[in-house]
């Protein structure tokens, strides 16, 4: 489904990701960890065109998001995305968040849409806040409502950034469960996270990066409770 | 009384002038700004650049001379054009006016967070749907009370155009305070008018405001819209926090 091979990204002189290359297919979970500073959360916008490919290759559902006649619109239709800081419009009610993309990009009818905003609304347990404005929600029903926000186009692949960094303790559990619940429906998910519950929990596979390469991956059992590297021990002793 | 009556209707016919060539301006204005400041704010090189030269020149000349440009040299410039002097008063309050216009939009539109545009960019929306349904509204919040102000600036900088000949309401009065030989009387009158004309503009200022911000507030229960209404009718400020946060 996301084939990425040696995947260089450089800003200026300073480059990123050093040559990274991994396959994540349909329905798998595959959680990245690393110090930060380490290129996760690059690798992941690179994932979706929110930044420019310096060298190598990606392509993500058949499409070569190298193709200089790719139509970046296509593949966002496929991926959809969560913030670190959830970036919702903070002029538009919930429900209108979530029916915005489908309605002006999707060019669907309203009525099915609405219908299916609601839906999704209902399965982030937020369906009593449709006609609320984002600044009146907490960080953690933002969030929920910012993965509501991305599925409403269907997406095959779902980023997620950080999903629960920004959010205060006590509601960093509600957007786990629904991330939870999305993995156990089959949807295919790069999450890069801090949380190591969710990630041995969840995740298929488990990518340690550290300065802009793959260090170590495997299965959370693996890397978790026996990592080969002295590195990604390391890295693990300082988180746990 | 009865005398300075008979003053009545040149004076009225001054202000009716001003506000004619106010409203054409504003509208005019207003669309050539906001064009030019999204082109300030747009990606494309070519375009940054070349709105960035017209707002630089035309913020760094006086009006008086825009307006003697656009009255004496404009007309040489297009040969065979003929412009009366309110179409020249025009032309040039509005060039004058949508640079400013111009700057004001920029940067308001840079205001709003990077993560507005990633988030509407990952969601798949065009450059246009970007920019129609998720900047530009909330760009407008910012915009709106300094484009007021430029307005209003405006209004009374239309004044100036009398140095073409335009009888507008300053131009009006001179010729009244002339023939009274009430120049005090006269003018005290033609600057209660200008207040007249300008205020309904800042009233109109501060309802679009309140109406942007009870569309953030936090809560959209009926006691946010009651508290800045009811402000409003005492004439305190309203809290700020009823801006909501981002």
């Amino acid at each position: 489904m996301i084939s990425v091979r040696d995947l260089h990204k450089s800003f200026g002189k300073v480059e990123v990701l050093k040559g990274m290359s991994c396959e994540i297919a349909a329905q798998e979970v595959v959680c990245l960890i690393g110090p930060s500073g380490s290129g996760k959360s690059t690798f992941l916008r690179c994932l979706n065109l929110l930044e420019s490919i310096t060298a190598g290759s990606v392509i993500i559902n058949g499409h070569d998001l190298r193709d200089p006649k790719l139509d970046k619109i296509v593949v966002r239709k496929d991926v959809g995305m969560v913030f670190q800081q959830f970036n919702l419009f903070p002029h538009m009610k919930v429900l209108d968040n979530v029916m915005l993309a489908p309605m002006k990009v999707g060019k669907r009818a309203r009525g099915a849409t609405e219908l299916k905003a609601r839906e999704l609304l209902e399965k982030v347990g937020l369906s009593d806040k449709a006609d609320a404005y984002p600044s009146a929600l907490s960080g953690g029903q933002q969030q929920r409502v910012a993965i509501a926000r991305a599925l409403a186009m269907d997406p095959t692949v779902m980023l997620f950034d950080e999903p629960t960094s920004a959010l205060d303790p006590e509601t960093v559990g509600d957007v786990l469960e629904v991330m939870k619940r999305l993995a156990e429906e089959g949807m295919t998910m790069v999450v890069v996270s801090h949380e190591m519950g969710f990630a041995r929990e969840v995740a298929d596979r488990v990518i340690f990066m550290d300065e802009g390469v793959i260090v170590e991956e495997g299965k959370p059992t693996e890397m978790f409770d026996a990592p080969r590297l002295e590195r990604t021990r390391a890295f693990l002793r300082r988180v746990s | 009384m009865g005398d300075y009556l008979q003053y009545l209707p040149p004076l009225a016919r001054g202000a009716g002038m001003t506000v004619i060539l106010c409203l054409i301006v504003a509208v005019a204005g207003s669309l050539l700004g906001f064009g030019i400041g999204l082109a300030r704010a747009s990606s494309i090189g070519v375009l940054r650049w070349i709105s960035a030269i017209y707002t630089n020149f035309l913020r760094g000349i006086p009006l008086l001379i825009i307006l003697l440009f656009t009255y004496f040299a404009l007309p040489l410039l297009i040969p065979g054009a003929v412009f009366s002097q309110l179409e020249s008063g025009a032309i040039g309050l509005t060039l004058f006016v949508s640079a400013y216009i111009a700057e004001v939009v920029r940067g308001s539109i840079e205001s709003v967070p990077q993560g507005q545009y990633e988030a509407a960019e990952a969601l798949g929306l065009g450059f246009f749907n970007k920019f129609r349904y998720v900047i530009v509204p909330q760009a407008m919040r910012v915009m709106v009370p300094p484009w007021v102000g430029i307005l209003l600036a405006m209004i009374k900088d239309s004044s100036l155009v009398s140095v073409i000949g335009f009888v507008d309401l300053t131009q009006a009065g001179k010729i009244v305070g002339t023939t009274t030989m009430q120049p005090l009387l006269i003018f005290v009158f033609v600057g209660a008018v200008y207040f007249f004309i300008c205020y309904p503009l800042g009233r109109f200022g501060r309802w679009y405001e309140t109406r942007l911000s009870i569309s953030l507030a936090r809560t959209p229960d009926a006691l946010q819209v009651l508290v800045p209404a009811i402000s409003d009718l005492i004439g305190s400020e309203p809290s700020s926090d009823l801006g909501g946060k981002q």
